[in-house]
């Protein structure tokens, strides 16, 4: 078996045994994932249930207080591992946007383009101005963020990670904070990417986005895994009783 | 005819369910007895008693309560209301001119003799040349240190910490006047000589730099969490964080509050007055012992007055143009 097809055979994400204490309060007590390349994964759970937490382990923007991440097989929690070349590799979207206000939409999504990829800034802003082309914004490349909708505002987030060419892209709730007729220009957009092979981690209860688009679900309650399986098998035949119980609450 | 009196019968019932002394009826009684209390027992021109003048205090409050009543009724006309409020500012400005003892006769010949003034021009230049290297040194160097400081006390390390929270504390209490004699008069005792400007640099940048770090945290602090989070998900460092990221929003929250600090910098060059520094105020006391004239101390207000109006002005437009920016 030769290299490459080995690193294909591994885990885009993987993770070990995720602990977090935040004070005196065990948040994630040992979480354990896997997600494929060009696989969509779902967190679930009742807000407190540790699923944005976890999502935040996975590119150490929260430090893990136990247990190993892995990207692609190497340890990226090991002290070791320069996290700024790991985390340049690994998209985040998140559920404020989080748009630099005094940057225009297009130096928004050049910024990393230019300070972490060392790209010139000449291509460094034709990179981002196809980004924005991707996710439908390409008229708005010189306005301000605040200038934008909530669901612009999103989809230039979602331009921003992707010009920096993830590995893959985390999404933290990225349509709880929109209002309602803006929600679906945003999942059309994820949507886009999954079909495209993007490897996604998203935290979502937009179970129609979920059905058509997530491969994996997985449930979390208090801070553990309860469930998980394929989408469609969580979602219609649901084992655990906290599943069934959340599925019957948020529908 | 029955339309006069319809127009006053109007005129007390609209008053009516109003307390009597809202009353026009007992307003112009006060009115009336408030007069004739000036015209009876006011004392002559010139500086008053003691008794005499608790008298006229005692009745330019009872006018201010008179005025008071009439200015908080919303009913009373607009225009009634305007003659009151204009009555009682001037009626202050008259008091002071007939019982404060001023000479009037003087102000000219010695607040405005421009007949003496030769050479204190080029004195007053000198002076206003000091006062501005003194300001924009201090300036620069507070900014530098008071940016780093600010940047230093949100890594949120004790020891630095402890440091740097003592300068703060310990500046912010310390009257500028008391630091820079300290330095000027009693460092020289253990062998630390600086000269005057220097002294009075030393005191203005410790002050003020202990108020920017506290500006600058603040600004700091005040950007949103997420902002920081977003940075660090792209992969840039801290450095690059800071740098292009949360800097450059902290410093327009941070604007307002360090153009105030910086006008109140060039305020306080004068009191390098004490240590002999030869600033504004130094030359125009030169001025007035030299040309036995006061003119060159009232000028010199002016000077003061030419060059920071404009500045504080500045600094407002600046706010308004930053205001505009945020269109959320």
């Amino acid at each position: 078996m030769s290299a490459v097809s080995d690193t294909k055979a591994e885990p885009m994400i993987e993770a070990r045994g995720i602990h977090k204490y935040f004070g005196g309060s065990h948040v994630l007590r040992g979480i354990d994932a896997t997600i494929a390349r060009g696989e969509v994964a779902a967190l679930m759970g009742s807000s407190g249930s540790g699923k944005s937490t976890f999502l935040r382990c996975l590119n150490r923007i929260e430090e893990p207080s136990q247990g190993d991440v892995l990207i692609e097989g190497t340890v990226i929690t090991d002290l070791r591992t320069d996290v700024n070349r790991v985390r340049a590799d690994i998209g985040m979207v998140f559920q404020e946007y989080n748009l630099f206000p005094h940057m225009t939409v297009l130096e928004n999504v050049a910024l990393g383009l230019i300070y972490v990829r060392r790209r010139p800034r000449s291509e460094a802003q034709e990179t981002a101005a196809d980004a924005l082309k991707r996710v439908g914004l390409a008229d708005h490349v010189t306005k301000h963020p605040q200038q934008l909708s909530g669901g612009q505002q999103q989809r230039v987030a979602i331009a921003r990670s992707l010009a920096m060419r993830p590995k893959a892209i985390l999404f933290d709730e990225p349509t709880s904070a929109l209002d309602p007729e803006m929600v679906n220009e945003v999942l059309e957009v994820m949507r886009t990417l999954a079909e495209e092979g993007m490897t996604m981690v998203v935290v979502s209860h937009e179970i129609g986005f979920l059905r058509k688009a997530a491969d994996q679900l997985i449930m979390l309650d208090a801070g553990q895994v309860v469930e998980r399986g394929p989408t469609a098998r969580v979602l219609d035949e649901p084992e655990h009783e906290r599943t069934r119980e959340f599925l019957r609450a948020i529908r | 005819m029955t339309d006069i009196r319809t127009t006053i019968d109007d005129w007390r019932n609209r008053g009516a369910h109003q307390p009597w002394f809202r009353r026009y009826e007992w307003l112009a009684i006060g009115l009336v007895g408030w007069i004739a209390a000036a015209v009876l027992f006011l004392p002559p021109f010139g500086k008053p008693t003691p008794l005499g003048a608790a008298g006229v205090i005692l009745w330019y409050l009872t006018g201010f309560v008179l005025a008071g009543v009439m200015l908080t009724d919303r009913e009373k006309p607009i225009l009634l209301k305007r003659a009151t409020s204009l009555s009682v500012i001037v009626l202050f400005f008259w008091l002071f001119y007939r019982y404060s003892g001023t000479r009037w006769d003087r102000v000219q010949e010695q607040f405005f003799n421009f007949s003496r003034m030769d050479g204190v021009w080029e004195l007053y230049a000198q002076g206003l040349l000091v006062t501005l290297q003194l300001s924009i040194v201090a300036a620069v160097l507070s900014i530098i240190f008071g940016l780093t400081f600010g940047i230093l006390r949100t890594l949120g390390n004790p020891v630095i910490d402890l440091f740097l929270g003592l300068h703060v504390d310990i500046f912010r209490a310390l009257p500028l006047i008391v630091s820079m004699v300290l330095i000027f008069y009693a460092l020289p005792f253990l062998g630390i000589r600086l000269p005057a400007f220097w002294a009075a640099v030393l005191a203005l940048v410790l002050m003020n730099s202990a108020y920017q770090t506290e500006i600058f945290r603040a600004g700091i602090e005040s950007i949103p969490r997420g902002q920081i989070d977003a940075a660090r998900a792209l992969g840039l460092g801290p450095g690059a964080t800071m740098r292009f990221v949360i800097l450059p929003q902290a410093f327009k929250i941070v604007i307002p509050p360090l153009t105030n600090n910086l006008v109140s910098l060039v305020k306080d060059t004068a009191v390098a007055y004490v240590i002999t520094v030869p600033e504004l105020l130094t030359t125009a006391q030169q001025a007035v012992t030299w040309k036995r004239t006061p003119t060159p101390l009232v000028l010199s207000m002016f000077v003061y007055l030419a060059t920071l109006i404009p500045l504080i002005h500045l600094t407002r437009r600046l706010e308004r143009r930053l205001d505009a920016w945020n269109v959320r």
